[in-house]
């Protein structure tokens, strides 16, 4: 086994971190069981028509998994962006880069052992999210794929985090990068997206005034243009998974691309870094 | 076991080295010595693979630094100028880690963890954090580290900054005792004590170029199998400097250099010998000698000479 995994797992799991966000990630988690079941069951005087149980099964599980995206996209960067810059900053890394170890066990090290404490956090909260069961609507298979899913944007997001800890020399600054790059790929791109939505749907509006609503009807979905933005969107990928077979067949292997290309690119630049820090440490 | 050849290095276009030269044999306790920013950290870090030069080539243990970095690290034990530690393992995590690191497995790794432990005497420490040590253990525990694959040469940066003196002194016989065991060891330091005490040859560099000496020379021999022809005399006496100085003004070979109360440095010429007749001039001249000490254009009087005008 690489060392490293090793080194890096008993150093992580002694820190106080090791148990106390995995707590504090369930009781979020169930804090938003428990509001959404609140908000979703109250009678309301107003309006209040009933909600079946699938409804309300398919609702709290996707809450569920925006809420777990949302909590693991913020943590993600805790694990990740400082994993590099830690052993320049204790000045270890030079040990390491002179012992036998090759730059990718280095980094492969580092991004198992960040990867794994999310996988800890996505499996403990697999009962959480199963909670949907009780109500129906939801089935494991959807279970797994929204894991899956989010584990492969985890896994981008780490390989990110990890090129910003070898490329800066202190953690806070790889942080800060790292979260700057997740903010432009969640909220920014959703930004774009918005505005650019914005702006064809008014192009429609201006053509629908010329032409037959008949014309208008075969352009309902944005054209690609528009889309784009959304295909390096965490949450645009986790809602596709869940789509229909022409959503996942039109943007959805195309999503997939861009996050791998984000994470082998990340990955390539991390390595060669790591290989070049001897020069900096 | 080292050979470098016009060594270069720049950093945003500043000389860190520039062409500097050197050989170290197999089997020596060599020394390197220059004020800061001479380039002794960046040469040391060039010969442990961690930075590329610009120019020029080395190898160590008879591999191109360039070209088989690999078989260099194999060979070679590095220990920064600020070694930096794993605080939260226990030692022998720390030392078990590094075994594996230097692909140490089974039996081969705890062998080599059990000897660096009991070498370091840290063996009754095994089991604490590496944060509970003080910085003489914290030493000790980053030499056993660089021992663990059993180099056959040494490369230390500073290895004794920060140590008290009882560490000091343990370090140094811990390096005497590995060079005895056939470890090359090649070492920078600022502490010329410490290098006169154990090193067999130190080599001095300067702005990135090796500095020459008068004698045309950049690498000093010490110990006893050092025979110079110019020695370095202090004298104290009782009383009357002046009396002392005049005598050696008479004294052929001898020169004043300075002096400082009842104390005098002066030079003399052809060896011991004539510095033992140099003494017996001074007794017959009526000077009350208290202390007459004769050494070998020491590394600090070469250090003196060499870098006397430049503040570090």
């Amino acid at each position: 086994m690489n060392p490293m995994i090793g080194k890096e797992l008993r150093q992580r799991m002694r820190e106080r971190r090791g148990w106390l966000l995995p707590t504090l990630y369930l009781f979020t988690l169930g804090a938003v069981v428990v509001f959404f079941y609140y908000f979703t069951t109250t009678e309301r005087p107003s309006n209040w028509r009933g909600m079946q149980g699938f409804e309300i099964g398919t609702g709290l599980f996707f809450t569920l998994i925006y809420a777990q995206l949302s909590i693991l996209l913020l943590l993600a960067p805790v694990f990740s962006a400082g994993a590099i810059t830690i052993e320049k900053e204790q000045r270890t890394l030079p040990g390491l880069l002179t012992s036998l170890l090759t730059p990718l066990q280095i980094w492969w090290g580092k991004f198992f052992a960040s990867g794994m404490f999310l996988v800890l956090l996505l499996l403990s909260s697999l009962p959480v999210l199963s909670l949907g069961f009780a109500f129906g609507g939801i089935g494991p298979g959807q279970v797994i794929l929204a894991t899956l899913t989010t584990l492969f944007v985890l896994a981008t997001i780490t390989s990110i985090g990890l090129y910003c800890s070898s490329y800066f020399r202190r953690s806070v600054h790889a942080t800060a990068v790292t979260y700057a790059i997740i903010i432009a790929i969640t909220a920014v791109s959703g930004i774009i997206f918005a505005i650019l939505m914005s702006h064809w749907e008014h192009s429609q509006a201006h053509q629908a005034a010329q032409v037959a609503a008949s014309a208008l009807s075969r352009t309902l979905v944005p054209p690609f243009w528009v889309r784009a933005p959304l295909l390096i969107n965490p949450y645009y990928l986790v809602t596709l998974s869940f789509g229909s077979y022409q959503d996942w067949s039109s943007d959805g292997f195309s999503c997939l691309m861009a996050f791998l290309l984000l994470f082998l690119f990340s990955f390539v630049l991390a390595v060669r870094h790591i290989r070049h820090s001897g020069e900096q440490s | 076991m080292i050979s470098i050849r016009q060594l270069t290095k720049r950093y945003d276009g500043v000389a860190a080295l520039d062409g500097f030269t050197l050989e170290v044999p197999a089997g020596e306790l060599f020394g390197l010595v220059g004020p800061n920013g001479a380039g002794k950290t960046t040469l040391i870090r060039i010969l442990a693979t961690l930075a590329r030069a610009d120019s020029g080539e080395a190898t160590v243990a008879g591999h191109d630094i360039a070209s088989a970095p690999y078989l260099v690290r194999a060979a070679t034990g590095y220990m920064p100028d600020v070694p930096g530690v794993y605080q939260d393992l226990t030692v022998e995590e720390f030392l078990a880690f590094f075994a594996e690191a230097f692909r140490l497995h089974g039996a081969k790794k705890r062998a080599a963890v059990s000897h660096a432990l009991s070498w370091s005497g840290l063996e009754d420490r095994r089991n604490t954090y590496v944060e509970q040590l003080s910085l003489g253990w914290k030493q000790r525990l980053v030499l056993a580290r660089t021992l663990l694959h059993e180099p056959t040469l040494l490369l230390l940066d500073e290895p004794a900054t920060g140590l008290d003196p009882m560490a000091r002194i343990h370090l140094r016989e811990q390096l005497r005792s590995l060079n005895q065991q056939g470890v090359t060891v090649f070492l920078s330091s600022h502490i010329l004590g410490d290098l006169e005490d154990i090193c067999s040859r130190v080599a001095f560099i300067a702005d990135g170029r090796n500095a020459v000496g008068a004698d045309g020379s950049s690498v000093l021999t010490l110990g006893p199998t050092a025979h110079p022809d110019v020695l370095t005399c202090e004298i104290d006496v009782v009383e009357n400097p002046e009396t002392a100085a005049a005598a050696l003004a008479t004294f052929t070979g001898a020169r004043l250099l300075d002096s400082r109360g009842n104390s005098l440095r002066a030079e003399i010429s052809g060896g011991a010998p004539r510095a033992a007749e140099l003494l017996h001039h001074l007794v017959s001249a009526d000077v009350r000698v208290l202390r007459f000490d004769p050494r070998g254009g020491g590394l600090e009087d070469r250090y003196r000479n060499l870098f006397g005008g430049k503040p570090s």
